[in-house]
């Protein structure tokens, strides 16, 4: 009986579980493969699943004459920064909308709904034109504000929803022993909100991170993130898909520490509120 | 209360980190990230020591470096103390022409920028690029490029000015295996019937089995086709510009007939530029039409057994033309200094380091002369293949006709679902549409 039922555990679930994992894992592992191919293998006849000969030279030239860590450097500081300014201002809208009621309320968050409808290229032409003229132009800053127009909006819409479950009972305890609006928010909605800004700020990250449009138009040389940096070595004749895949590794490690730390708040975070009772 | 510390103070980084980019970019008027070096804001209108932007895409890391160098040779040797700031794009698929546009007419931009002949009509059409007729028409190197490359810049633009200055080209060429042609008894084609009979007597059954080993022309039916095909078009003295033409019509019968007599792989109305290439390679194929971008793995696969010639001429003679340009845009406020630069790229210093390197044709004819591009003999056949050279007409259809239009059109041609006729009808219908 025991041996039937692990054979059925192996069918129903090992077997569906490994197909599904190679799915996922096998673009990851043949990018890695590539990276650490020498030139004549990568683009010799043979396919070989594993390097005959393990080289790391283009992680190698990828920071030596590449210098990415520049464009590491900047996507990490548009990130983090975008993430910090986003979340700020999107945790104070966020509560605004779902404890007080003021004029426009509505209005307002159909607005912030209706900028997301819009593809983010319209916004392209305008916002150069304003960076330009606020001598902004191909600094971080340009990319921040840029990119906070649409994780703004997109922010305070997710944090409302988590915001309006999360019982406003809850604060005005606070407030009847005697703390203040300020101090109900910060010592008792913010705590039960982390899983929620966490995983909202995840999202933030990554859109952050891997945002192209705007970033080629946005930066120069000296201020050059990681996917338009990687966009150079795909051109007009040719990829350099050893140099392209061990920049995609090195650009997937921050997210995954990020994801590897993050995670347990961001599985809280994005099943809150999914059962009432 | 220490979460809440904690955002205060990564709020407060950020905002010094702000503060700093923003205090850098004021701070620093010359540094190749100000808006002043773009030329658009810029006061100054002396010529002497002015400072230039120009963006370029690089079609790798060798490539990147190589033009960071000629950019600093330029700098440091030019004797009017013009500094050119290079700030490199990805090509991004042709996306790097939308981001050009984009940056121009949001007012900002560089002062030059390397082109595409296909983009002319949108951006002369907002105004934004230099008319270069009387730099030209002044410049002592004027002659140093074939008038045939001019006249292709001028269509571009659809007027009678200059508005993109030349920079390197690929011309398409025939390349053939000398050991087959041998083996068929056949000399190098001088004139179009003799390129006819080539492919028909290079078709060959080599092992007796009844079937075709080796196909004379290695066709092009899936996109990009246009171009090889546009040869024949004009080899019978048509154009473009009138398809439905008689001499139009017969090009289009020839170019059915090298398929529908055997004498191109029955794969043919669907082989792309990777097929083309892998047939040749194989020697499956005897003769097939690209430019010096392959010629490098073709002499690895063949040594010596592979060769090329201009496409011959017939009634007319035409071939196509790749091309990269340069552009200065109207917003520069340095001008003298933008054209210094795209001269020295064009027939200087520039061009020759430029067109050795990457291996694409010069436009300079004193380039041209250097044995480095005498001496081999896809160059030569590029070369000589220039004055002859054009380009598909640039028209708001040009893209669908390219993409879809021709490769389904000539697909049904080709394998008997319409008539030469019928086919050159649609097609120039559907390219001179208004």
């Amino acid at each position: 009986m025991s041996k039937k039922s692990f054979g059925n555990r192996i069918l129903t679930l090992y077997i569906p579980l490994g197909i599904i994992l190679f799915f996922l894992v096998f673009p990851f592992y043949w990018t890695f493969v590539t990276s650490i191919k020498p030139e004549r293998e990568l683009y010799g006849p043979t396919v070989t699943y594993w390097p005959e000969e393990l080289t790391f030279a283009s992680y190698a030239k990828l920071f030596g004459e590449f210098n990415f860590l520049l464009p590491m450097f900047n996507s990490l500081l548009v990130a983090t920064i975008t993430t910090v300014v986003t979340l700020t201002a999107s945790t104070l809208a966020a509560y605004a909308f779902t404890r007080f009621d003021f004029k426009g309320k509505n209005i307002f968050m159909s607005l912030f709904l209706t900028n997301n409808m819009f593809p983010n290229v319209l916004l392209l032409i305008p916002l150069f034109a304003i960076m330009r003229s606020v001598n902004l132009l191909y600094t971080p800053t340009s990319l921040v504000i840029a990119y906070a127009t649409f994780t703004i909006p997109f922010s305070v819409w997710m944090l409302t929803g988590y915001l309006k479950d999360l019982p406003s009972s809850l604060e005005e305890a606070a407030m009847i022993d005697g703390a203040n609006r300020v101090k109900a928010f910060t010592r008792v909605v913010l705590p039960v909100l982390m899983p929620s800004i966490i995983a909202t700020g995840v999202y933030i990250f990554i859109q952050s991170w891997n945002e192209y449009t705007f970033a080629v138009l946005f930066t120069n040389e000296s201020t050059r993130t990681i996917p338009v940096t990687l966009k150079n070595l795909i051109g007009q004749l040719g990829v350099q898909w050893d140099l392209l895949t061990a920049g995609g590794i090195i650009t997937i490690i921050p997210v995954c520490i990020l994801f590897f730390f993050a995670q347990k708040k961001l599985i809280e975070g994005m099943t809150a509120g999914s059962v009432k009772g | 209360m220490k979460r809440l510390l904690f955002i205060c103070v990564v709020a407060l980084i950020s905002a010094v980190l702000f503060g700093c980019t923003a205090a850098r970019n004021s701070a620093d008027p010359n540094a190749n990230n100000s808006e002043d070096s773009t030329g658009s804001t810029e006061e100054n209108n002396s010529e002497e020591g002015a400072t230039i932007t120009y963006w370029y895409w690089a079609d790798n890391s060798e490539y990147s470096q190589l033009m960071q160098d000629i950019i600093k040779e330029f700098n440091e040797t030019n004797d009017k103390g013009i500094t050119v700031v290079g700030e490199e794009y990805p090509w991004d698929g042709g996306g790097y022409s939308e981001t050009l546009f984009t940056a121009a007419i949001g007012g900002g931009g560089p002062d030059v920028a390397s082109f595409k002949l296909t983009s002319t009509p949108l951006f002369t059409a907002n105004d934004l690029l230099l008319n270069l007729d009387d730099y030209i028409a002044n410049w002592d190197k004027k002659d140093d490029i074939d008038s045939n490359i001019y006249d292709i810049m001028k269509q571009a633009s659809g007027t009678d000015s200059i508005y993109l200055m030349p920079w390197n080209t690929q011309v398409l060429y025939v390349y053939y295996r000398p050991s087959i042609f041998e083996e068929a008894g056949v000399e190098v084609p001088t004139t179009y019937e003799e390129l006819l009979t080539a492919i028909e007597k290079t078709t060959m059954d080599t092992n007796g089995d009844g079937k075709t080993d080796v196909y004379g022309f290695g066709m092009r039916g899936a996109t990009g086709g246009q171009e090889p095909w546009g040869s024949f078009i004009h080899a019978r003295g048509g154009s473009f510009d009138d398809l439905t033409s008689e001499a139009s019509i017969q090009g289009m019968k020839d170019f059915i007939d090298i398929y529908s007599n055997g004498y191109a792989p029955p794969t043919a109305s669907t082989d792309g530029f990777n097929e083309i290439i892998a047939n040749f390679k194989s020697g499956r194929t005897a003769m097939t039409i690209h430019h010096t971008g392959s010629s490098a793995e073709m002499v690895d696969t063949f040594g010596d057994d592979v060769s090329a010639f201009p496409f011959p001429a017939g009634e007319g003679q035409w071939t196509s033309m790749g091309d990269t340009e340069n552009v200065i845009f109207e917003s520069s406020q340095h001008k003298d200094a933008a054209f210094e630069w795209v001269a020295y790229l064009a027939a200087e210093k520039g061009q020759e380091d430029w067109t050795v390197a990457t291996g694409n044709v010069p436009v300079s004819k004193s380039v041209q002369e250097l044995d480095f591009f005498q001496d081999n003999e896809f160059m030569k056949a590029s070369i000589e293949g220039m004055p002859f050279a054009g380009i598909v007409p640039i028209k708001d259809t040009t893209t669908e006709w390219i993409s879809t239009i021709w490769p389904n059109t000539v697909a049904a041609a080709l394998l008997g679902d319409k008539s030469a006729e019928e086919a050159m009808k649609i097609l120039q219908e559907e390219l001179h549409a208004e």
